[in-house]
C-alpha cells in the first residue's frame, strides 16, 4: 500500500478537440476515506472518474493514483487494485453472467467458485446462465458489483453508483463503499442521489464548469 | 500577400529552367517528343518514393518523441506525395497508350505505383476520421510506419509475380538508352522536382503550425458551460 | 499472468461470443459464397474460362470478402469492454493476438466453405491439393493479422467498417499473390514452396508489426 493519499491531483487539466473538459483541479483523497462527488450534467464528474482509473493521461498538471504517476508506463501496475463501475456495463453482451465473472477471474488467476459466489452474493444466483443481452439494466449493474466483489479494489471509482438498482440491491453500493473504505482503501462515488451518498461518505466535492471550488 | 522565401524562388526557378530544358533538347530517336513526357513521369514517380520513405521516417520518429512536428512532416509528405503518385500514374498512361495501344500493362512498377496511391489515400482517409491531434497523430503512425515497411515485400512479389508472366523481349519506354542531352534534362528536372517537394513540405507544414496555433489562441470553451438547468412551464419572455 | 494465457482465455471468450452472433456463419459465408456465384454472371460461364480463373476468383473473394470477417462486430472491443480489460492488466499484445487467432480460425471456416463452393461451381484441377492444408491457413492468418491491424488502427473512427477494408488491401497484395500464385502452380503442376515461403515470411512480418504497435494504439480518450 503506498504511503499518503492514495488519490492526489494537483491542478489537472484534460482537454478534447474543441472543448475543455475539466480545468486546474484539486483533489486528494486518503486511506480509509470515502468522497462523493456531484455536478450537473457534463460537468466533468465521469471524465474525473476515469481520468482517476488511470485510463488515460491528464492534458496538464500532475496527478498519481496510488503511487503511480498518471501518463507514465509505471501506472499498469496499479490498476488491478482500481474497481471501477462506469455508466455503460463493462460486460460482454453474448455471454452469460456467470461466463463474464469467470473471464474475471480467470484473468485474475482467481479459482473459478469465485465467480458463481459472488454472482450469488449480489442476487443473481438464479440468472448465472442469462445473457447479458437479455438481462434488464438493474441485472447488469449488480453483476458489475459481483465484479467488485471478486476484485476487492483498493480504490473504488463509481459512476451513478444507484442508477438502475432497486431498494434491495441499493445497499450493495454502501457494503462496498464501507468494505473498501474499512479496509484502508478510498472510494469515488458520483451520483445524483445527493442525500444517499452524503450519509455514506466522509466528504463531498462539488464538479462545476470543470473544475472543484474549495479545498481539495 | 504571402511573401515568398528563397526556396520558394529556387523551386519556381528550377522548375522552370527543367521543364525549358525539356523542351528544348533533342527529341528522342525513336519515340519522338512523346518521350518528353518523360521529364515529367520519371520525377513524379522518385517523388512518389521520396515521399514514402519521409512518410517512414517521420512516422517512426514521432513513435519515438512524440512531437508533433513529425507528425507534421509525415502528413505532409504523405499529401503531396499522393499528389505526384498521380500524377506518375497519369503521365505513365498517357505515355504508355501510344506506345502499347493500352492504358495499363501491368508493368510491375506502375502496378506498385498503385499500390501506393490507396496507401496514401488510406493513410488521409484514415486521419480525416479522427478529430483529436495525438490520436490521429499515433494511429497514422503506425499506419504510415507498417505501410511503409510493408512495401518492400509488396514490391518483391509484385516484381516475382510479372516475372513469370512478363513475355522477354518488351520495349519498356520507361528505360530508354539515353544519351548525354536527354539524361541531363532528366536530372534536371529530378532535381527541380525535388526542390519542388521540398518548397511545398515546407509550406504545408507550416500552414499545419499556423492552424494549430489558430486553434489554441482561440480560447476553447469548457464543456460543462453549455448546460444549464431546464425551465420548464412557461414560453420565453417576448 | 503471461500473455499467452491471456490470449488463450480472450481467444475463448471471442470464438464463444462469435459463434453466438452468427455473423461471420450466417453473414460472411454465405456472402462469400454468393460473390462465388455472381462471377460467372459477369463474365460469362465457358467451362474451360471459369476453370483457368476460379482459384483466382476464390482468392480475390476471400481477401475482400475476408476483410468483413476481421471487422466482425464481436472483435470490436471498445469502450466499457476495452476499460475494463485495460484494469484487468490484460496486454494489449495478448489482445491482438486474440483477435487474430480468432479472425484467422474463422477466416480458413470461411475458406473452406467457400473453397468447397468454388470446386462445385468453377471445378478447377489441382496437383496434390494435399498443399492447400498449408496455403489456406497461412493466407487466412496473414489476412486475419492485417485486418486485426487495420481494425485496431480504425478504432473509433464512425468510418471504421468501410475504412479498414480500405487499408487492409494494398497491404495483403503479397497474402493474395502468394495464395493465388501457389494455387496457380498447384493447378500448373509446379514448384510451390518459393510462393509458400513469401505467405510464410509476410505473415510474419505483419505479425510483429501487430504486436508492436498493439500498446502505441491503445490509448483511450477521455
Amino acid at each position: 500500500m503506498p504511503d499518503g493519499p492514495l488519490v492526489e491531483l494537483e491542478r489537472v487539466g484534460v482537454r478534447r478537440p474543441g472543448a475543455v473538459i475539466l480545468r486546474d483541479l484539486r483533489l486528494t483523497v486518503s486511506a480509509g476515506e470515502a468522497v462523493g462527488v456531484f455536478g450537473a450534467n457534463g460537468s466533468g464528474k465521469t471524465t474525473l472518474l476515469r481520468l482517476v482509473a488511470t485510463l488515460f493521461p491528464p492534458s496538464d498538471g500532475v496527478g498519481r493514483v496510488l503511487g503511480a504517476a498518471l501518463g507514465e508506463p509505471g501506472v499498469e501496475a496499479v490498476r488491478r487494485r482500481i474497481g471501477f463501475v462506469g455508466h455503460q456495463p463493462a460486460l460482454f453482451p453474448l455471454l452469460t453472467l456467470e461466463e463474464n465473472m469467470l473471464l474475471v477471474a480467470d484473468l485474475l488467476g482467481k479459482p473459478p467458485g469465485d465467480a458463481r459466489d459472488a454472482l450469488e452474493a449480489v442476487g443473481l444466483g438464479g440468472a448465472v446462465h442469462r445473457r447479458v443481452s437479455a438481462c434488464s439494466n438493474g441485472m447488469k449493474r449488480r453483476a458489475e458489483f459481483a465484479r467488485l466483489l471478486m476484485t476487492r479494489p483498493q480504490l473504488l471509482l463509481l459512476d451513478e453508483a444507484h442508477v438502475g438498482l432497486d431498494a434491495a440491491a441499493g445497499v450493495l453500493v454502501e457494503s462496498l463503499v464501507s468494505t473498501v473504505v474499512g479496509d484502508g482503501g478510498a472510494a469515488l462515488v458520483v451520483s445524483h442521489e445527493t442525500e444517499r451518498i452524503t450519509a455514506l461518505v466522509d466528504r463531498t466535492v462539488r464538479v462545476e464548469a470543470g473544475t472543484i471550488e474549495g479545498a481539495p | 500577400m504571402t511573401r515568398l522565401r528563397p526556396l520558394d524562388l529556387a523551386a519556381v526557378g528550377t522548375l522552370l529552367t527543367a521543364l525549358a530544358t525539356g523542351l528544348v533538347v533533342p527529341p528522342d530517336a525513336v519515340q519522338g517528343d512523346l518521350q518528353r513526357i518523360m521529364y515529367v513521369h520519371v520525377p513524379s514517380a522518385w517523388l512518389a518514393y521520396l515521399s514514402f520513405g519521409i512518410t517512414l521516417v517521420a512516422s517512426l520518429t514521432y513513435l519515438a518523441r512524440r512531437s508533433m512536428r513529425w507528425d507534421r512532416m509525415a502528413a505532409a509528405s504523405v499529401e503531396i506525395g499522393l499528389v505526384f503518385t498521380g500524377l506518375a500514374l497519369a503521365t505513365g498512361m498517357i505515355w504508355g497508350k501510344p506506345v502499347w495501344g493500352v492504358w495499363w500493362t501491368w508493368d510491375a512498377r506502375l502496378v506498385l505505383t498503385a499500390v501506393m496511391f490507396f496507401t496514401y489515400l488510406g493513410y488521409l482517409a484514415l486521419r480525416r476520421g479522427i478529430d483529436d491531434p495525438a490520436r490521429r497523430a499515433g494511429r497514422s503512425a503506425v499506419y504510415g510506419a507498417i505501410a511503409v515497411i510493408q512495401i518492400p515485400i509488396v514490391h518483391f512479389s509484385v516484381v516475382w509475380w510479372r516475372s513469370l508472366h512478363q513475355p522477354p523481349t518488351v520495349l519498356r519506354p520507361d528505360e530508354p538508352q539515353m544519351d548525354a542531352p536527354l539524361l541531363f534534362a532528366l536530372l534536371m528536372a529530378v532535381f527541380a522536382f525535388t526542390v519542388v517537394y521540398a518548397a511545398l513540405m515546407r509550406r504545408r507544414m507550416d500552414l499545419e503550425v499556423l492552424e494549430q496555433v489558430r486553434a489554441t489562441e482561440i480560447e476553447q470553451p469548457v464543456a460543462g458551460a453549455a448546460v444549464a438547468p431546464p425551465r420548464l412551464g412557461g414560453v420565453a419572455d417576448v | 499472468m503471461n500473455i499467452r494465457r491471456q490470449t488463450a482465455i480472450l481467444l475463448r471468450r471471442e470464438l464463444r461470443s462469435e459463434l453466438r452472433a452468427g455473423e461471420v456463419s450466417l453473414v460472411a459465408i454465405p456472402f462469400g459464397a454468393i460473390a462465388m456465384l455472381l462471377v460467372p454472371m459477369a463474365v460469362g460461364t465457358d467451362t474451360p474460362l471459369l476453370v483457368r480463373i476460379g482459384p483466382g476468383i476464390f482468392w480475390s473473394v476471400v481477401l475482400l470478402f475476408g476483410v468483413v470477417v476481421t471487422q466482425r462486430q464481436t472483435a470490436d472491443v471498445g469502450g466499457p469492454q476495452l476499460d475494463l480489460l485495460r484494469l484487468l492488466g490484460v496486454d494489449p499484445a495478448a489482445r491482438f493476438a486474440a483477435t487474430a487467432l480468432a479472425g484467422a480460425a474463422l477466416l480458413l471456416a470461411f475458406e473452406l466453405v467457400v473453397g468447397l463452393v468454388t470446386v462445385v461451381l468453377y471445378d478447377p484441377a489441382l496437383d496434390d491439393p494435399i498443399w492447400l492444408a498449408a496455403i489456406l491457413p497461412a493466407a487466412a492468418f496473414g489476412l486475419a493479422v492485417v485486418g486485426t491491424l487495420a481494425g485496431n488502427i480504425a478504432a473509433g473512427v464512425g468510418t471504421r467498417v468501410t475504412l479498414a477494408p480500405l487499408l487492409v488491401a494494398p497491404l495483403a497484395i503479397p497474402i493474395l499473390l502468394g495464395a493465388a500464385q501457389a494455387t496457380e502452380g498447384l493447378r500448373l503442376g509446379e514448384s510451390i514452396l518459393a510462393w509458400l515461403l513469401l505467405l510464410v515470411i509476410t505473415d510474419l512480418v505483419l505479425a510483429a508489426a501487430g504486436v508492436l504497435t498493439a500498446r502505441p494504439l491503445e490509448e483511450a480518450a477521455p
